[in-house]
């Protein structure tokens, strides 16, 4: 088992930063949150977000279609920022 | 569409909506002609809150938006306090050694965050409406927008160049002088804004979780570029109680409603009881 350092991964949209914490075991998602100073309605779904991406492999397309299917499920709403937002800040931690 | 806005029409004269006929404030207020002749001016309510522990200020903002009274618009002066956008670390944003004098919480809103010293030079606003696509677009930025609108024609009433600048600031001359954060919950909208009548870039700085140090000097000077407030604007101080006043007759004229003083209604009042436990705690100011 590897199971690596929690890595933060930054990365601004315009509608805000968006701060990635991830710790991955064996290429999948262990632990992850997310913070910074973007918009997002409604706000608990943001949760949801991170719940999901629990357990995921950590791909960029992988971590793209879970994210775009909460937005449509949960109606989210986030001015200047998207899903590809959201991807790519955890990207960056993964690629740290 | 039609008639969701019927809905919402009919929502609208409910109880808490009171119809006043003013053709006096019209004549006063409306730019076009052709809105003054038939429509029956809405009266909202309006709250200043004066000074104010910030934890018990989210707790009544959250109340007012929960609640059932109506569109509202209020003011409040926080005493020394920073708070936190919904979804920020407080150890990721601040420096938490140099925030000790200061009380922290956060809001339901995202964003980043907002402070104020002990000057309190800064208005802080709230707004609770409902969205109706007319006066409250359901467009987030369009409605940023209209209750920013409010700001910009009082900047403008000083003789500022201020715009609106998407997705939630107001700018003048391209300097940002007004954040503002907006939540929404059943059709209704809440939004905090604060208009900087000064501002204390190095005080931001120090309680900032931002490696300085080093380009300090430099660092202060390109956050002066980026960033302004009104006495700086107008190179003097000007009566915070004045421009409040400025502020309420650009709404009025703005929203065709007339602002009537009022307080939280009890109902409000329990439900803030029930929310100050939340604002007071570690877990929610930290997690």
């Amino acid at each position: 088992m590897e199971t690596s350092k929690t890595r933060q991964g930054i990365h601004k949209s315009r509608g805000g930063l968006i701060r990635s914490f991830v710790a991955t075991e064996n290429g999948i998602i262990k632990d992850i949150t997310i913070s910074g100073d973007f918009f997002l309605l409604p706000e608990e779904a943001l949760f949801k977000i991170i719940e999901r991406l629990k357990g995921v492999p950590a791909n960029r397309e992988k971590l793209q279609e879970i994210i775009e299917e909460i937005y449509e499920k949960e109606n989210i709403q986030s001015p200047g920022t998207t899903p590809s937002d959201f991807t790519e800040s955890i990207m960056k931690a993964l690629e740290v | 569409m039609n008639s969701s806005r019927k809905e919402l029409r009919s929502l609208s004269s409910s109880k808490n909506f009171k119809k006043v006929l003013s053709n006096e404030g019209y004549a006063a207020h409306t730019p076009t002609p052709h809105k003054a002749r038939c429509r029956f001016m809405d009266e909202w309510r309006f709250i200043d809150f004066g000074l104010v522990d910030i934890r018990d200020m989210m707790a009544m903002d959250e109340a007012i938006l929960k609640g059932d009274e109506g569109n509202t618009f209020f003011f409040w002066t926080p005493k020394k306090s920073i708070f936190l956008g919904f979804f920020q670390k407080a150890d990721v944003e601040l420096n938490l050694a140099n925030c000790r004098d200061y009380t922290i919480t956060r809001r339901i809103s995202g964003g980043g965050i907002a402070f104020s010293d002990d000057r309190g030079r800064q208005i802080n606003y709230g707004v609770v409406g409902t969205i109706d696509n007319d006066l409250f677009p359901l467009d987030i930025i369009e409605s940023y927008k209209q209750i920013c609108g409010v700001l910009i024609d009082t900047l403008i009433h000083y003789g500022l160049n201020a715009a609106f600048r998407p997705i939630n600031d107001v700018v003048v001359d391209s300097k940002k002088i007004s954040g503002n954060a907006q939540t929404r919950w059943e059709g209704k909208l809440l939004q905090n804004g604060t208009l900087l009548l000064d501002f204390d870039i190095e005080e931001m700085l120090r309680i900032s979780n931002i490696p300085k140090e080093k380009f300090f000097d430099k660092k202060i000077a390109s956050i002066r570029e980026g960033l302004t407030w009104l006495d700086r604007e107008l190179g003097e101080q000007r009566d915070m109680e004045e421009i409040k006043n400025i502020m309420k007759r650009k709404f009025e004229e703005r929203f065709h409603a007339r602002l009537k003083t009022g307080t939280l209604s009890q109902r409000e009042k329990a439900l803030t009881n029930s929310l100050l436990p939340k604002y007071y705690s570690h877990e929610w100011t930290y997690r």
